[in-house]
């Protein structure tokens, strides 16, 4: 679904920072993709390139990034933000700021949504929002709060709701459980699985910490110091790391015991 | 619970301004070495000529009486307060006897009200349109020039722009009357075209003076805006500009702005004192420096103590706009 050829990204132009070196990758349909790393290795960089925001300097040096979503010709990233909300949506790291403060919740969760379906029958939509939160496991109430009203665990579940309300074939997850406590954060990963299984499309999830992708992870991409430095399925990463970075990050995890209870735990509860 | 504790603070803040207003001019003329009656009673003298001791001491008791200065300094105060709070009652003027001061300010009010009300939403609406769009686009020519015209404008005083305007327009090119003369029967269109005709030029002078405010102010803000992090997420979503400018942008800036407002009333009622005397306008101003020209005492106390409560109230109203636009204060 998307092919990361051999690219080279930073930002500014006079000085140029060099943030993401020689990176190639597959994203393919119907999995969710793990992107792990420490702070400051691109990962954040990366996303951004294949989401297509070009925005604050950065920009694309060498390579070329390029997604095929299904009912539509391939297309190169710089020109992604015609797809944007339609066949890709992305889940912000949810700070006190990311939602609009004087705006309800109903109208952030519809207002990316090209013009015909957000439009028309208010009554339609607002069931058809009921219903779609319901299947998340979320009160309709939230549906009339303003973003000050709710939680941090609160407001990462409707961000995850706002990217996936869209239905779309590839959803980006930057740090979505960062700054949430530990029981906060696994229901915000079960939702993540579940809503990718529903819709059978692809989740790409960014995170630093390895438990997180344990848990949910099918395939992983391990990036250090701006560089690609190993990808495979996760449980044979986790079993037989081969580079010398993964296998420290491996080495530092606390016991593992969770991924087969979670996994398919998960599968059960959606066949 | 935020509602409510906003709105008792905001109600206690009034009481209180209106409170200290009321104390300082209460007593700022207690504490003048001359006496006002002993002056009017000099002023009276001089108009008419001789009088014998007892005419005069009937004056004095009567002056005494309107100028409330009969009984204790307590006595004087409580008088004093219920005159303006309850009886609504000045006296007569007495420059223009027998004449209520209440029936002149109550004649002059709703012309600078008018005057204030449509040149402040004029002024506010125009620098925050403009503001909006410099500041959305801060680098491109327009937003250059207006950002220039702004810093041009707002520092110049009124009283220059009003005088700078009588003289091109009604004097230069006398395209405006130079005073203002209203004509026309109660309720026609030509008196509504005589009174737009009329305050154009003064309305035009507040605008002036305020606007270039009001653009620099939300230019600031609507750069800070484009930066925050929900602006980005929306712009992520795929919002046109004019969604994000609209739904996003202008909302949150326009939140301080009525701040702004509630604290610039008072200035831009000064400002409209100064305009209404340079273009002979028949507002309060005009009837305030009326009454300093001629001693006229009761007529001061009078308009003095309805400026301080119209200021008042003007900004605790625009205040209480506030938790209509901001959900985070309606519902805490
Ligand atoms: N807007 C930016 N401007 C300049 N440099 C940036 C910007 N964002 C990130 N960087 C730099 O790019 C590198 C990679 O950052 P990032 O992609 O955010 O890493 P990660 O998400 O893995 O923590 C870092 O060295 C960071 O300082
Ligand atoms: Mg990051």
């Amino acid at each position: 679904m998307i092919e990361v050829d051999n690219v080279t990204l930073g930002y500014g132009s006079r000085n140029f920072i060099t943030a993401v070196d020689g990176a190639s990758m597959t994203i393919g349909r119907n999995e969710i993709v793990g992107v792990a790393g420490e702070s400051g290795s691109g990962k954040s960089t990366l996303m951004r390139a294949i989401y297509g925001d070009f925005s604050t300097g950065l920009r694309l040096r060498s390579g070329r990034i390029t997604a095929t979503f299904p009912d539509r010709a391939p297309i190169d990233c710089s020109e992604m933000r015609k797809t944007w909300w339609q066949d890709i949506s992305y889940v912000p790291q949810g700070s006190m700021s990311v939602l609009n403060p004087l705006m309800k919740v109903h109208k952030q969760l519809i207002d990316g949504l090209p013009k015909h379906k957000r439009k028309g029958d208010r009554r339609a939509i607002r069931r058809d929002l009921e219903t779609f939160l319901a299947g998340l496991d979320l009160d309709p109430s939230v549906l009339d709060a303003y973003p000050h009203q709710l939680s941090g665990g609160m407001r990462q579940r409707v961000l995850v709701a706002i990217a996936s309300y869209v239905g779309p074939h590839l959803i980006l997850a930057d740090e979505p459980t960062t700054a949430l406590d530990v029981v906060v954060q696994k229901r915000i990963l079960l939702m993540l699985v579940e809503i990718q299984r529903r819709l059978g499309n692809t989740l790409v999830l960014v995170s630093h910490d390895l438990g997180v992708h344990y848990q949910i992870a099918d395939r992983l991409i391990i990036m250090f110091k701006g560089e690609v430095v190993e990808t495979g399925p996760t449980d044979e990463i986790f079993a037989n790391p081969k580079h010398e970075y993964t296998q420290r990050l491996i080495g530092s995890l606390p016991r593992l015991g969770t991924r087969k209870s979670t996994v398919t735990a998960l599968r059960r509860a959606t066949p | 619970m935020r509602l409510v504790n906003f709105i008792a603070g905001r109600i206690a803040v009034y009481v209180m301004v209106l409170a200290v207003g009321m104390t300082i001019l209460f007593f700022v003329p207690r504490f003048a070495p001359t006496d006002p009656v002993d002056a009017m009673l000099a002023k009276i003298a001089v108009q008419s000529g001789y009088m014998d001791a007892s005419q005069v001491d009937a004056l004095r008791a009567s002056l005494s009486d309107t100028f409330g200065l009969d009984g204790s300094l307590l006595e004087q105060y409580g008088a004093f307060l219920r005159r303006v709070f309850v009886e609504f009652d000045f006296g007569p003027s007495l420059s223009m006897y027998p004449t209520p001061v209440m029936e002149l300010i109550s004649n002059a009010l709703p012309w600078t009200f008018g005057l204030l009300f449509s040149a402040t939403i004029i002024a506010w609406v125009l620098g925050n349109f403009v503001g909006l769009l410099a500041g959305w686009k801060p680098n491109s020519n327009a937003g250059r020039a207006m950002e220039g015209l702004a810093i041009c404008l707002y520092p110049i005083p009124y009283y220059i722009v009003a005088l700078i305007l009588s003289v091109l327009f009604s004097y230069v090119w006398a395209i405006f009357p130079l005073t203002t003369t209203i004509r026309g029967a109660p309720w026609s269109w030509d008196l509504v075209r005589s009174i737009v005709w009329n305050s154009f030029l003064p309305a035009m002078a507040i605008v002036i003076t305020t606007f270039g405010w009001w653009i620099i102010s939300v230019k600031a803000q609507t750069q800070a805006l484009k930066e925050e992090e929900f602006v980005r997420y929306a712009r992520l979503k795929g919002l046109s500009d004019a969604r994000l400018l609209g739904r996003y942008i202008l909302p949150n800036a326009l939140l301080p702005q009525i701040t702004f407002l509630a604290l610039q009333i008072g200035l831009m009622f000064n400002g409209s004192l100064i305009t209404e005397i340079i273009f002979d306008y028949p507002g309060l101003g005009l009837l305030i420096y009326k009454a300093v020209l001629q001693g006229d005492y009761n007529l001061l106390m009078g308009t003095i103590s309805l400026s301080i409560v119209a200021v008042a109230t003007a900004t605790m109203i625009i205040d209480f706009l506030y938790p209509l636009i901001d959900p985070r204060i309606r519902h805490g």
